[in-house]
């Protein structure tokens, strides 16, 4: 009898991906969502490229600490050369704490100097939940199988000061790179740490 | 730093800071908390003096905004633990913040651990046997927090104490200014206990059995808390007495990757003075690992 529940667990599991926690070695939710250009954007869109997802709040003083210091930036811009489709998501929902419309979106974008492929705007949290997502920053890194790779932290030292940020390991380039080079991730997650996702109720 | 807010939630938040103010003890004037810094921060030593040889109590006194807080050694899904970082005289040291009990936040579904209204960090400073009498040992320390409601504020401050050096012949003069704020972290201190416990880990379940004298009686009300990361889900556990033991049975951290050799639980029971609680290190046996 225990052993039949546990088969339909894990046929329901299955059949709802969405509502299984996201592990590192599984495929990753897929997900269809408008971005901040008015595109739909869906994870199995992109299946042959490796996908970066970071959790964004403008407002988040962690945030501001990768941004301030171009270091999300410059992790965009050399993963997105490298073929990389780098998907940046705003879970924040409306009245909260960084909520983004498509039109200051794009604003934020361009004031940052983003080079992600596209700002995903997931006010009702749809992408946020199936991912789990956490904090801002929170990353994943998922192959070109569609198989998730790394989740976790943007890197290793949980602080707010930028004087971290070159003291740290970068998770996220590291298992980019050890993925490019078809070597296994070193370090596969990482506790994240940020700023509360400002999920609606 | 600014951080766009939410104005209604900020005129309420004075409001109930206000009322707050009304309830503390009359004992001293409480600092106004308010603008952009949503906590104030005090460097506080329960004694005016500093006897040679002796440990002594220094705190990081914190006033929160209301609906503001700061965190615990381990914040939960998101935040930051308040640091310091002291430069002390030669031969002076201060210990670890000896961490407080401390409270569940619940963050739109995510959850935090850590402090609200008026909390101190306590703070074992031990005074050198060769320090001087008749000198004064200047104290110095940065202390660095982050500050969240929903949205959250880092902030640092260095903070210093000018406290004279007396004979150990003379006698320690207490600071009244904080006679209330040092009892009352005293009750917020975790009590040792003479419990034992054995974790069972079950799949993504991770469930600790506590048997013992002086075990709390019911479940109702109490809570759990483990101080290291990556170990157990930040979500409350389901915790039950099993005829005289009690069964505390969290989820497992997604982020869980190597089992500890043993780890730190705090269990935490309502109380008339606010909260009280124990502290008790919890073997992990290999062989339990999943």
């Amino acid at each position: 009898m225990t052993f039949r529940l546990v088969l339909l667990a894990a046929a329901l599991t299955v059949a709802v991906p969405a509502i299984a926690k996201p592990v590192v070695g599984q495929p990753a939710p897929d997900f269809s969502v408008t971005d901040a250009a008015g595109k739909t954007q869906s994870l199995s869109a992109y299946k042959g490229k490796t996908v970066v997802l970071e959790w964004n709040n403008p407002e988040c003083p962690f945030v501001r600490k990768h941004y301030g210091a171009e270091n999300m930036q410059s992790q965009q811009a050399a993963a997105t050369k490298d073929g990389v489709v780098w998907l940046t998501v705003n879970s924040g929902a409306q009245g909260k704490q960084g909520h983004l419309d498509p039109t200051s979106a794009v604003a934020y974008i361009d004031k940052v100097g983003g080079k992600e492929s596209a700002y995903l705007l997931d006010a009702d949290g749809k992408v946020g939940h199936a991912y789990d997502a956490k904090t801002t920053p929170h990353m994943y890194v998922i192959d070109k199988d569609g198989v998730l790779r790394y989740m976790g932290g943007i890197d290793s030292i949980a602080s707010t000061d930028v004087d971290d940020i070159p003291k740290a390991t970068q998770y996220v380039t590291q298992a980019l790179g050890e993925l490019a080079a078809g070597k296994p991730v070193s370090v596969s997650s990482s506790e994240p740490y940020g700023c509360s996702v400002k999920y609606g109720s | 730093m600014t951080i766009g807010r939410c104005g209604t939630g900020f005129v309420l938040g004075i409001m109930l800071a206000g009322s707050a103010t009304a309830a503390a003890p009359p004992t001293r004037e409480t600092p106004e908390v308010s603008g952009d810094d949503h906590v104030s921060v005090e460097l506080i030593s329960e004694h005016m003096t500093l006897t040679p040889g002796q440990s002594q109590q220094l705190g990081l006194l914190l006033h929160h905004e209301a609906h503001w807080h700061t965190y615990w050694i381990n914040p939960g899904d998101s935040g930051l633990p308040t640091t310091l970082a002291w430069a002390l005289p030669e031969g002076f040291k201060a210990a670890d913040i000896a961490w407080p009990l401390p409270k569940r936040f619940d963050v739109g579904g995510l959850y935090n651990f850590g402090y609200e209204g008026e909390a101190v960090l306590p703070i074992a400073l031990s005074v050198p046997a060769d320090a001087k009498p008749g000198s004064t040992a200047h104290l110095s320390v940065d202390a660095k927090w982050l500050v969240c409601r929903e949205e959250c504020i880092p902030g640092k401050k260095t903070l210093t104490l000018d406290l004279p050096v007396i004979a150990t012949t003379d006698a320690a003069k207490p600071d009244g200014r904080w006679t209330m704020q040092f009892a009352h972290a005293r009750l917020a201190e975790p009590q040792a206990s003479a419990w034992k416990g054995a974790t069972r880990a079950d799949g993504d379940r991770i469930a600790v059995t506590l048997t013992g004298p002086g075990l709390p009686e019911k479940a109702e009300g109490l809570d759990a808390f483990v101080e290291e990361r990556k170990f157990v889900d930040n979500k409350p556990p389901a915790i039950r007495k099993d005829g005289e033991a009690l069964v505390v049975e969290f989820a497992k951290s997604e982020y869980f990757t190597t089992p500890p050799e043993s780890y730190d639980l705090v269990v935490t029971q309502p109380a008339a003075a606010g909260v009280r609680g124990w502290r008790i290190q919890v073997p992990f046996a290999a062989t339990a690992a999943p």
